[in-house]
């Protein structure tokens, strides 16, 4: 063996290949590449430096640091860090496809079982995380990718926290705005796994209705179209909020009767609606767990959740890389 | 132009009485499948009430039937007609792809029936075919009616079966919508009787609205209790009728965590309070966890509301403490994951 080749195997960067850029964000280029060793697609994700004055970016450290704690078939792998002369690279699986390109692709019909499937894998991912006592904090369609074999992949640990000190405080502006739980919005501190239960919960409704579920138009608004379609929080249901830093006098709007979330949700079987009404939940206390939706009989149902093989996919347009000009030829299936 | 409408007028006109629709807008056209010429529903009324006679077109002089004429669905006779046929075909070649072993099978058995469609339509030999089709009918006959048996056996589980899902679904409509009256008249007439009491009662008002809220909250319960039980009783009562509608079983059986989950933990948890009321009474409990500081925490409203409770906490710490513990690192590794 000559000397080059031992020198480039113990370089980390050697092990893979940058072939195309495929996003550019304020903090990282996404590259797509290839671990030379096991030819298997990989993202690379260059984190940028000297943007800050104090170095790294917080997202990239959080990002490394939990993904490495957490293995899970639902959850994106990190397969290698490795820095180079003036930046970090984060090598992650490779995932062609996200929730939030399906649920807006408006040619691809969704089975109730399809989201029956998907709702299970996010929950078996969140499950892990939550187990590991690490709150994702910015769970939406967009941040649930599709993996090829159609597993369902929580990723983008930027904004992830491990639960510390029981005292410390936590920041209450996290999480897309849409999908901030109501304690969020009134700048609570102290909040549990219960935001990312609701973040779930307005997946699940986004995913039924295909269109946001609370699309707020800012911060103000956003409290608006939560209450509008859930009630406002009294203090009957939801004991002490009036406490929490933001609170104050609302536009008190009357919670929704059952049947009116029915008309709401046309598609929905009873158990799906106490599912959702479940983890939409404003009292924080009152939302269900993970392992509590885990067990939810809304799972056990029929239809039984789609196998991840058979869920739709997004057909790609424009050929990807893997297509070295060979065009898969469409056949008329009998 | 005047062609046009000429044409448009014949359309709207029965040839054999001269009746326009434009002066009588309620005539209706009908035709017979016999030779599919079109007249009027009172032309049929008086030439055919007798008994069959023959067609009253010139030179047409089939023998019809008032029983066989029918509403026009499509413009187009010839449409009409290759719809008729592949109807009186189906019936006869009634055949479905579980009595074929094999796909290819099907394939050409369908196949054999579009050729048998567009052959009668297209009428080359469309008069051997018939009889040939006939000639098939009659020699198969109690198979084709056993199949005929089948297929209407299975339509009519399935539209019994959403016919008891549907009365199902409105009944349970229907008790909820009762329960939700009862409910706010159970709660105008509780309002009534609390100010009532405070009017007239020596107790403090506090402790009377105290009273009244435990008294909802405990009929709310029972409410949810008798709606599940009777949701479950009717559920139960579908499934024991057509049991035989989900024959179906999973392959795997449905695992919810996958294994992921803490089933067996490395220590108990003591007992501890749940409710905020003993934690504010401060006698804590001998066999619990004593931390002052936690207890402080788990009594600031703003934890509270927030969703902080000192059982979760107190879990999540202990969790902690004891994760890894019982972990031999060179057997986990030896596992690999996926």
């Amino acid at each position: 063996m000559t000397e080059a080749e031992t020198d480039t195997e113990n370089v980390p960067q050697s092990k893979y290949t940058k072939d195309k850029k495929v996003g550019e964000g304020t903090y990282a280029v996404v590259y797509l590449g290839v671990q030379k060793h096991t030819k298997r697609k990989i993202a690379i994700k260059e984190i940028k430096t000297g943007l800050f004055k104090d170095g790294l970016d917080m997202s990239a450290l959080r990002e490394v640091k939990y993904l490495q704690e957490l293995r899970h078939p639902n959850v994106i792998e990190l397969v290698d860090v490795f820095g180079t002369s003036n930046n970090l690279n984060l090598v992650l699986e490779f995932l062609p496809c996200d929730l939030e390109v399906l649920i807006k692709s408006k040619d691809i019909m969704f089975l109730a079982a399809d989201i029956k499937s998907w709702l299970l894998m996010t929950f078996r991912g969140l499950h892990h995380c939550h187990r590991m006592s690490i709150l994702h904090r910015d769970l939406k369609p967009n941040n649930l990718l599709l993996a090829p074999d159609g597993q369902l992949k929580i990723a983008d640990f930027g904004l992830a926290r491990g639960l510390g000190n029981l005292n410390e405080d936590l920041s209450s502006n996290v999480v897309t705005r849409w999908y901030r739980a109501p304690e969020l919005l009134f700048g609570a501190k102290h909040y549990t796994a219960a935001i990312d239960i609701w973040s779930v919960g307005i997946i699940f409704a986004e995913l039924m209705l295909r269109i946001p579920y609370l699309p707020g138009k800012d911060d103000v608004d956003q409290l608006d179209v939560t209450f509008k379609a859930l009630g406002t929080p009294t203090e009957q249901i939801w004991p002490n909020v009036s406490n929490l830093p933001l609170y104050n006098s609302l536009r008190v709007y009357p919670p929704p009767s059952r049947q009116e979330l029915r008309n709401r949700f046309i598609a929905a079987t009873d158990k799906a609606l106490d599912l959702m009404i479940s983890m939409t939940q404003l009292d924080p206390s009152r939302r269900c767990n993970t392992s509590q939706a885990l067990l939810h009989e809304y799972f056990t149902e029929l239809p039984s959740p789609t196998d991840p093989k058979n869920l739709p996919k997004n057909k790609p347009n424009e050929p990807t890389v893997e297509s070295n000009g060979n065009t898969t030829k469409r056949r008329k299936v009998e | 132009m005047t062609e046009v409408i000429l044409e448009d007028r014949s359309r709207d006109m029965c040839p054999i009485c001269k009746t326009d629709k434009y002066l009588s807008p309620n005539m209706n056209f009908l035709i017979n499948p016999e030779c599919y010429h079109k007249m009027c529903e009172s032309c049929v009324d008086r030439i055919f009430s007798l008994g069959p006679a023959p067609c009253p077109y010139p030179g047409c002089g089939k023998i019809l039937r008032k029983n066989r004429f029918k509403q026009q669905v499509f413009d187009d006779l010839q449409i009409e007609r290759e719809i008729d046929i592949r109807k009186k075909v189906l019936s006869v070649h009634n055949k479905l792809q579980e009595d074929f072993d094999l796909i290819s099978e099907h394939n050409k058995y369908l196949e054999m029936i579009e050729n048998l469609v567009y052959g009668i339509s297209s009428g080359d030999n469309a008069h051997d075919l018939e009889i040939e089709l006939a000639k098939f009918e009659q020699e198969n006959k109690v198979q084709i009616l056993e199949r005929n048996m089948r297929e209407s056996e299975r339509s009519n589980d399935m539209a019994k079966f959403q016919d008891a899902m549907e009365r199902l679904r409105q009944e349970k409509l229907k008790i909820e919508r009762k329960m939700e009256l009862e409910d706010e008249e159970f709660t105008k007439q509780q309002k009534q009787e609390l100010l009532n009491k405070l009017a007239h009662s020596s107790l403090n008002s506090d402790e009377l609205i105290q009273q009244q809220m435990n008294q909802a909250l405990k009929r709310k319960s029972q409410r949810k209790k008798i709606l599940q039980e009777l949701q479950s009783e009717m559920e139960d009562k579908l499934r024991t009728s057509f049991s035989s509608a989900k024959e179906e079983a999973p392959k795997t059986p449905f695992t919810p965590f996958k294994g992921d989950r803490d089933l067996h933990k490395l220590y108990r948890l003591l007992p501890i309070p749940m409710d905020i009321d003993t934690l504010m009474a401060g006698n804590s409990d001998p066999d619990s966890y004593s931390d002052a500081n936690l207890t402080l925490l788990a009594k600031n409203k703003e934890y509270l509301a927030a969703g902080w409770r000192l059982h979760t906490a107190v879990e999540r710490v202990m969790d902690e403490t004891f994760m890894g513990l019982g972990c031999i690192v060179d057997k986990e590794k030896s596992i690999s994951i996926h």
